[in-house]
């Protein structure tokens, strides 16, 4: 998790002009993404393994779904970033400063990571758990509950 | 001789409040996460280039340089949100190995990054001798990745 966050959050920053100024964003891209790919690989396994020790709570864990969600949403940016503002890179690829659209993918990146990194860690508390009830309605239809609300 | 100390930390204001709260540890831990993610980022991309993969066409120096407001930065984070964490349970990390472990190996990375490696990156010596620049980086992983290990475990315990 470490590994990757702190090597994405640098890409992230440079696309802000917060760091690394000097070396083009190609470069940032070529030589330090391929290692945040290998960590979110070796995350993806054991992070699986997780949710195989204790599916069903897993899945009705409000936290777990928030950062699948904000997982889904940080893929999106990535989408984005790539198919419209990577792909004319050359035109700012020495930028100190890079474009806004860049700045703005960047900043979403860092803000979703965050998201999933956080939520992530909630995971562990069961303040929503189904069967630690009794939960407003809401709550319930967001994690997905199936058991009756002990109150009735 | 600590444990009179640990357990009067624990039990002051600030410690009972993160404790009796249900919300502020795990809000607290989050922010402890976070630093991690950004220590590990900027401890990584200079190690990596020392041991000659990452950003090659820059030098340790330059590297170094931009990465270590963010080391410091976070480091300085994890330390408010770490205290904060320990206040709240002072007298279990009295008892913890891996606290103790944790502790240990911080302060062994902390010292080494400041002397030896930071040494080896101003004076150049890895260019002359590059051996010496990935033995730097694999001790620095090393003490590092105690830390985060020794971290984690404290809260299985």
């Amino acid at each position: 998790m470490a590994a990757f966050f702190g090597l994405a959050l640098l890409f992230d920053l440079r696309l802000l002009g917060w760091t690394m100024r000097r070396v083009p964003v190609s470069e940032m891209s070529r030589r330090v993404l391929p290692w945040t790919v290998v960590a979110f690989i070796v995350m993806v396994l054991s992070g699986s393994l997780l949710v195989f020790a204790i599916p069903l709570r897993t899945y009705q864990n409000v936290f777990f779904r928030t950062k699948m969600l904000m997982l889904a949403l940080a893929g999106l940016n990535v989408w984005i970033f790539n198919s419209r503002v990577y792909r004319r890179v050359e035109t700012w690829d020495l930028d100190a400063l890079p474009p806004r659209a860049a700045r703005v993918a960047g900043a979403l990146s860092i803000a979703l990571w965050i998201a999933v990194i956080v939520s992530g860690r909630m995971i562990a508390y069961n303040w929503f758990d189904c069967d630690t009830q009794p939960h407003s309605a809401i709550i319930r239809s967001l994690a997905g509950c199936t058991m009756p609300d002990s109150r009735n | 001789m600590l444990l009179p100390f640990f357990s009067q930390l624990e039990h002051s204001w600030m410690g009972q409040s993160i404790q009796s709260s249900v919300w502020l540890f795990p809000v607290i831990e989050s922010i402890h996460l976070v630093g991690l993610g950004i220590i590990a980022g900027s401890v990584l991309i200079v190690d990596m280039r020392l041991l000659g993969v990452g950003l090659r066409s820059q030098s340790v120096e330059e590297v170094a340089d931009n990465a270590r407001p963010w080391m410091i930065g976070s480091l300085a984070l994890m330390f408010a949100s770490g205290i904060l964490l320990f206040l709240s349970e002072a007298t279990k990390c009295y008892y913890s190995f891996p606290f103790w472990f944790k502790m240990s190996s911080l302060a062994l990375a902390i010292v080494f990054t400041f002397t030896l490696k930071g040494r080896v990156i101003r004076q150049k010596l890895d260019q002359r001798h590059p051996l010496l620049g990935k033995a730097t980086a694999i001790v620095s992983l090393g003490l590092w990745f105690g830390v985060a290990w020794g971290g984690r475990w404290i809260g299985f315990s």
